[in-house]
């Protein structure tokens, strides 16, 4: 796994050609169909912390066609979801733009044909709508953020961006089992790169911590995110399934900047933030939402 | 028109500020909900369960209800001149949320039916019932600025987008949000519009507005501008208005000839608001829109003639359009991606 300082925004693609270099990752000569999966959360654009930069994306689409051909095909994807829709998420974070600029393809998942894969994770079996044009790629390449979140995952980065891809809007319906989900999907789905996009990482706020990683394992690239937030990794759940299911190592080797330089900085979760959001949950829970104006 | 003490109101439209008027509503001293309309069942459902007796899918219903006085119309603002003509020629009395409509013509044509069908016709600007912002007017009045000079006002949130706070989920954004043919504009209808009722309460008509309008998030419509303003009184103002936030800040600052003074509408915090919404159903934050919906009711009553008023509504969009026909930097710099 690689670490790499982002120094400036002119030197994104030298940043992530030599993260790459570090972890002798080389993109195959016989390139065709790369599939590329930024996260996207609503409406909230690259400074909130919470999407990954479409300049990182950028980079990355440059770096690719300068080690392999011009002409690769490449495609951006993303799935609508129950609070964002593709159509103004690719616009109004600035990836129509993109596409435009690059010559790549905006691809929403959930207009795409699917086929049905059937997996496993854990005890639980899933049913799990996969879109062709991640089947049909030759590289999949994951552009997640590093993201604290509720409980019970407590964590998003590599793993959960690829649940994102469950083509259905309502993924809500995973929620009760969604550890497991996020694992059955990285099953259905493997994704044969993670680059990181850690610029702006968010915590109990945005803070810019200026530096990338990438690692073919996304299991690992988590476990490095988990510490970087100042969580014992083998306190996410679903990260220690991923890697009982084989989808890669909580263990890794570091290479380039050290890891601990980044967690010092990283904006950790306080009680009061904890407090609301447990209060917000026992308010729903009894059913208090409308009274509070919270539905 | 209204002859009784309790003023009977219908609801039209339970969107965000439709479910706001529905609870404020349930709680004023001389007026009840006696019915609502939307085309959400879920909502309806709501509504029963809050306490409205009578709910109707279609506002046209609604309006051909003899015993209802007055209607609130919390619809999209592409339904506004529709709805409001509709419920003019039914005799209903008129409390249209802001902004008054998609553009001037419509505007004039509501105040028009309202005039000939000769109901009361207020439009929804908390703003103008915020005992902040009302001080101010006072400060004004009594001469303790001077003449103020110059005026700034800033208002800035995520606007329809909902904002990122820790254990909350986002909330989806009505289709009509992103089709600038169905809102008349973007931040600056939308907040602006709020800014300069204000600013125009306070310091007569506009007579000159421009604009610098903004294109962050590459819609069709501005999510933010920047307004220099010169009004009647001939103080010169500044106003901010964007979607951009994930937060809130609302905030006038004036500056007299004898002093200055700045006044801020701010959130409570959760605790507090929490403890209110329990106890009297609206919070400190929200106080404004039960307020003006409780003047609204006692207009009726006291038979008097309610401010803001559709003119007023009218005189705001003028500007607003005065203000989108003289952009500045008229060409959108788009090309924030390299």
């Amino acid at each position: 796994m690689s670490f790499v300082k982002l120094e400036s925004q002119n030197q994104l693609r030298e940043a992530i050609l030599n993260s790459l270099d570090l972890i002798y990752f080389n993109f195959p000569r016989t390139l065709e169909n790369v599939v590329i999966k930024p996260n996207m959360c609503y409406y909230w654009d690259y400074s909130t912390g919470q999407t990954t930069d479409p300049r990182f994306v950028g980079a990355l689409i440059d770096a690719i066609r300068s080690k392999t051909s011009p002409d690769v095909k490449i495609s951006i994807v993303e799935s609508d979801a129950s609070a964002m829709r593709c159509k103004y998420v690719f616009r109004m974070l600035g990836y129509e733009q993109l596409a435009k600029n690059h010559n790549v393809r905006l691809v929403n998942l959930s207009e795409d044909f699917l086929e049905t894969v059937q997996v496993k994770a854990g005890k639980q079996s899933f049913k799990l709508p996969v879109a062709k044009t991640i089947l049909q790629a030759d590289l999949k390449i994951n552009m997640p953020k590093i993201k604290y979140t509720m409980d019970p995952i407590k964590l998003t980065c590599a793993l959960k961006n690829i649940f994102g891809c469950i083509p259905f809007p309502r993924k809500s319906r995973y929620h009760p089992r969604l550890g497991e989900a996020i694992v059955a999907a990285n099953k259905a789905m493997r994704f044969d790169l993670c680059v990181v996009d850690g610029n702006i990482v968010s915590g109990i706020q945005p803070r810019r911590l200026g530096f990338m990683m990438s690692s073919r394992d996304p299991v690992a690239i988590d476990a490095a995110a988990a510490k970087i937030a100042g969580l014992n990794p083998r306190s996410i759940k679903y990260l220690q399934l991923a890697q009982q299911e084989g989808l890669g190592t909580t263990h890794y080797v570091e290479k380039g900047l050290p890891l601990n330089c980044f967690g010092k900085r990283y904006p950790r979760k306080n009680l009061q933030k904890k407090f609301m959001g447990t209060a917000y949950k026992v308010v729903l829970r009894l059913k208090l939402g409308q009274k509070l104006g919270l539905e | 028109m209204v002859s009784v003490k309790s003023v009977r109101l219908g609801i039209i439209g339970l969107g965000y500020v439709g479910q706001i008027h529905l609870r404020h509503g349930l709680r004023l001293a001389n007026a009840e909900i006696a019915a609502v309309a939307d085309i959400s069942a879920k909502a309806l459902n709501k509504a029963k369960k809050a306490g409205v007796k009578t709910v109707f899918k279609s506002y046209e219903d609604l309006l051909r209800n003899p015993s209802i006085d007055a209607v609130v119309v919390a619809l999209p603002t592409h339904l506004h001149l529709q709805c409001a003509t509709q419920a003019a020629e039914a005799k209903k009395d008129i409390f249209l949320e802001k902004p008054i409509a998609r553009n001037v013509q419509e505007a004039s044509e509501i105040v028009s039916a309202a005039r000939k069908n000769s109901i009361r016709l207020m439009i929804g600007y908390p703003l103008r019932f915020n005992e902040e912002f009302r001080s101010l007017k006072r400060k004004i009045y009594d001469g303790s600025l001077g003449d103020v000079e110059i005026a700034q006002a800033a208002f800035i949130s995520s606007g329809p987008f909902f904002h990122r706070a820790e254990g909350y989920a986002p909330v989806p954004v009505p289709e009509w949000w992103f089709n600038k043919q169905l809102t008349g504009g973007g931040a600056l209808i939308d907040l602006g519009s709020h800014v300069i009722n204000l600013l125009q309460w306070y310091f007569g008509e506009i007579t000159s507005i421009k604009s610098c309008l903004g294109y962050r998030f590459n819609l069709d419509f501005e999510d933010s501008a920047i307004c220099v303003a010169k009004f009647k009184s001939g103080t010169r103002a500044v106003m901010n208005v964007g979607w951009f936030l994930q937060g809130y800040q609302l905030k006038v600052e004036m500056h007299g000839t004898v002093g200055q003074a700045t006044r801020e509408h701010k959130p409570g915090s959760p605790f507090k608001t929490a403890v209110q919404m329990l106890t009297r159903g609206y919070s400190d934050f929200h106080k404004p829109h039960f307020d003006e919906l409780q003047y609204f009711a006692d207009c009726l009553t006291n038979d008097t003639n309610p401010s803001p008023s559709g003119e007023e509504g009218l005189r705001d969009l003028k500007a607003i359009s005065m203000a989108y026909e003289n952009e500045m930097f008229p060409k959108p710099e788009r090309e924030r991606i390299e």
